[in-house]
């Protein structure tokens, strides 16, 4: 038996002592300038960041993550108990807990949320959860999961926003046959049990939160939170136009500052400029079919992928690109995604020996190859015309494609990319989710580049109901070796969120996953 | 007055066009690479939720099959549902539409209000100082990219001079005016300097015509000359010219949309395009075309009202 609470508990106690400290301010509106609107509150159906990264606001989870991303602490449940056989994961839930209309929030709602969020039909999130077998709601206080096999990841999956807990009857009484319709109609007007509940939404202009106060939680003062009376979210698609906005004083926040500009915004007297952890990774995905169209691939040859990462000075592009803000990758997965491993960037910069690598591959007059640009991307375009500069000196002819997102996506999914660029956020604060996509080749093909390692595939299904932290870690230290070294990518940088806030925000907090967190935000009058 | 039968006639053209229209967007979309799921599902997608998702929309039903679904629903009033919104097409386009309307017509109106007189001036003064400065300027204004104009607007009066908002959409009419001023401003300038370069030479050429000569040498005040002989007459070239920029002042509205942070449905079409949302597309693309068929409705009676041979 295991007991994960004490552990929770006092990480939980760490990260809100420095708030805590200060004397709070309650009331007041913020007014939170986004990049895109949402599109669809649902958090199964859901599938874009936009919806992702406010819907805890929303809807609450049985465990919430820890600021720094990487654990968990209590949610709506407050303590969990995994059996000794690993199989059965029995949650307490908490006292008193009502929906944001004021009904009870009940074991049988837990039960059909967690059952809906694991259907196989429903949506693309429920391999998050793939291991859940049945939900029960044992009594009252008590949900009992049984899972098909025993899940290292499973409590990090019960702070996703996909399982988040719904009101069942309000939900099934919403017009519509099929789940989908019901969702569309429930999520004009959600009901959840996060800090706050939507108001009004004016799609592709504004969307207004509003303080739900049946919240749980407890601020500083000993109050329920949140601390704001709501939260306004502006969308303003321009980055020139948002940062005015906020330099003017119609926002308190700003998202996704264009590393171009974090440096001025630094040093603007009414602003703080954030730069939070995150687990965002920019890389080069490369086909390593041997054939791409028809035609040979030089990409297929380990060694070539190896002189072309050595040929790539990622410093160079992390001051080109992200102002310096970036910084170079130890691994294929971020630093902040537990379990990664590795303290060195990877292939520093070393022309002499890409070009060794290059001749031993048989290229020692290099070939000529393309990648897909995002048109009108000017971080992309910015590393892209680095690439072609930077391999140039190995002799590799790139020619650039710019097209829209849609077209790569088509010629990704079917594999008859050359290369192209990508970046990537965890949804999860678990390794697995990354390395599921970029290196278990039964999920994408690895990233639809066609690569393949059998140890690699073994090692990830060991290490899906591997219990052992020791041996999961060691598991994940080898993947992420091999993939390193033989894979098909070629890691950039990672990069933080650039959040600038006005200097009267306190409390606002995005985490690695990307979330936007505003139950403990206040503002000083 | 036999406007009535051109009218009808007029409207009765209007049908097979948007036919056209209808059968070529819905195939250009389907053209375009890639399907909505896999652009909504992005890079993450496994083939087995695109195959689902693109099965529920009814995708992977024959082109011909889709496109009679599609007509049927249009003949009863239904667009379809956006697939990224998940609202009703009509929903969305009475959302969005009229925001674009407004803000397309406040800026035809201030280019028109811009162009007319300082045509009228430049032409009179030609080749003086005040038509060397006119030219000049609006010379700059039609130059100037239109979200390079937009932001500089923005910055010096919405943020430094705070007589504007910086951007968005506000509530109410008056409200939205206020809004709208800036980015209507935006749009209006580089129509107004065509409008103007039009008006100008159709003025100097009218000026100089013989029947202008007659009508002062009839003893006609400069006024009623100017009014009812040269502004008339010269009109009837930029009424056409203005009728024909409506389209462009639309496409022109995507990228003030942007930079103003305004919900039109310039912002939503791009999305959508992006999105391969097939039924927004459509709609909207439908919902744009009857709109700019009406504006050239609208010209052809204004300008048949100039120039009574058109009606014929």
């Amino acid at each position: 038996m295991k007991l994960f609470q004490a552990a929770a508990l006092s990480a939980a106690l760490l990260v809100s002592a420095s708030p805590a400290a200060m004397a709070v301010e309650r009331g007041g509106v913020m007014t939170y300038g986004r990049y895109a609107d949402s599109l669809f509150l649902d958090p199964v159906l859901n599938d874009a960041n936009v919806d992702i990264w406010v819907l805890s606001n929303l809807y609450d989870t049985l465990l919430l993550p820890t600021d720094d991303g990487q654990g968990v602490q209590p949610g709506l449940a407050t303590a969990w108990k995994i059996s000794d056989d690993a199989k059965t994961v029995t949650l307490t839930m908490r006292d008193g807990i009502k929906f944001s209309d004021g009904t009870p929030i009940t074991t049988e709602d837990v039960a059909w949320s967690l059952t809906r969020a694991a259907n196989p039909k429903n949506g693309i999130w429920n391999f998050l959860v793939e291991s859940i077998d049945k939900v029960t709601a044992t009594d009252a206080k008590t949900v009992t999961i049984t899972l098909k096999h025993p899940d290292p990841a499973i409590l990090s999956a019960l702070t996703v926003f996909n399982t988040a807990v719904l009101p069942e009857k309000a939900f099934e009484a919403s017009p519509g046959d099929t789940d989908e319709a019901k969702a569309k109609a429930f999520s004009e007007h959600p009901i959840g049990s996060g800090p706050f509940m939507l108001q009004s939404w004016t799609r592709g202009q504004e969307m207004k939160l509003v303080k739900n106060p049946y919240y749980w939680d407890k601020g500083a003062d000993g109050q329920p939170l949140p601390y704001l009376d709501g939260v306004t979210f502006e969308v303003i698609p321009d980055d020139a136009t948002r940062i005015l906005k906020l330099q003017s004083g119609d926002l308190d926040g700003a998202e996704f500052i264009p590393y171009a500009r974090v440096s001025e915004l630094k040093s603007d007297p009414k602003l703080n400029m954030m730069l939070y952890p995150s687990t965002r990774v920019e890389y080069v995905t490369l086909n390593v079919r041997p054939q791409v169209a028809g035609k040979d691939n030089p990409l297929s040859n380990e060694k070539v992928r190896q002189a072309l990462n050595y040929a790539t000075n990622k410093e160079a592009i992390i001051q080109i690109v992200t102002h310096g803000v970036g910084k170079p990758l130890t691994s294929f997965m971020s630093s902040a995604t537990p379990l990664h491993t590795g303290d060195k960037p990877l292939y520093p910069y070393d022309l002499a020996k890409a070009k060794a690598l290059m001749k031993d591959a048989g290229f020692a007059n290099g070939f000529s190859t393309s990648l897909l640009v995002l048109a009108g991307n000017q971080d992309e375009l910015g590393i892209a015309t680095a690439l072609q500069q930077m391999w140039g000196q190995i002799g590799v002819k790139l020619e650039l494609s710019q097209v829209d997102n849609a077209s790569r996506t088509q010629q990704y999914r079917d594999g008859t990319f050359t290369m192209r660029l990508a970046a990537w956020t965890d949804d999860i604060a678990d390794p697995n989710e990354i390395t599921s996509y970029f290196a278990y080749s039964p999920t994408i093909d690895a990233l639809h580049s066609g690569w393949k390692n059998a140890e690699v595939d073994t090692l990830y299904q060991a290490s899906q109901s591997e219990m052992d932290r020791t041996k999961r870690a060691a598991d994940y230290a080898k993947i992420q070796e091999i993939f390193n070294a033989t894979g098909p990518t070629l890691p950039l940088y990672e990069t933080p969120y650039p959040v600038a806030l006005a200097k009267k925000v306190n409390g606002f907090m995005q985490i690695p996953l990307g979330n936007n967190i505003f139950r403990a935000t206040w503002l000083q009058k | 007055m036999s406007l009535l039968p051109y009218l009808l006639r007029r409207l009765a053209q209007l049908v097979p066009t948007l036919l056209f229209i209808a059968v070529v967007v819905f195939l250009l979309v389907r053209l375009l690479p890639g399907d909505p799921a896999s652009a909504m599902l992005g890079d993450r997608a496994r083939d087995a939720d695109v195959a689902r998702i693109n099965h529920d929309l009814g995708l992977d039903k024959p082109l011909a099959i889709q496109f009679l679904y599609f007509l049927k629903a249009v003949a009863t009033g239904d667009l379809g549902t956006s697939i990224t919104l998940k609202l009703p097409v009509t929903t969305l386009i009475a959302q969005r539409v009229p925001v674009t309307l407004l803000l397309t017509a406040m800026s035809a109106v201030i280019a028109v209000v811009l162009a007319l007189p300082l045509a009228f001036l430049s032409a009179l003064r030609r080749g003086k100082e005040a038509d060397v400065v006119i030219r000049g300027v609006f010379q700059v204004g039609l130059s100037m990219p239109v979200f390079y104009l937009g932001l500089v607007l923005l910055t010096v009066f919405g943020a430094r001079l705070g007589w504007f908002p910086v951007g968005g959409y506000g509530t109410g009419l008056a409200d939205h005016l206020y809004h709208l001023f800036l980015p209507a401003l935006t749009l209006a300038l580089s129509l107004s300097a065509v409008l103007m370069r039009n008006l100008r030479a159709a003025i100097i050429a009218v000026v100089g015509a013989e029947y202008v000569d007659f009508a002062r040498a009839k003893g006609l005040r400069a006024r009623t000359v100017m009014l009812r002989h040269v502004l008339r007459n010269a009109l009837i070239s930029t009424v056409t010219l203005f009728g024909l920029s409506v389209g462009t002042l639309l496409g022109g509205a995507v990228v003030t949309e942007t930079v103003f942070a305004i919900p039109g449905a310039g912002r939503l079409m791009i999305d959508s395009i992006y999105g391969r949302d097939y039924p927004v597309v459509q709609g909207m693309t439908l919902a744009l075309a009857v709109l700019v068929s009406v504006t050239f409705l609208l010209t052809d009676i204004l300008q048949a009202s100039l120039d009574p041979r058109v009606k014929r």
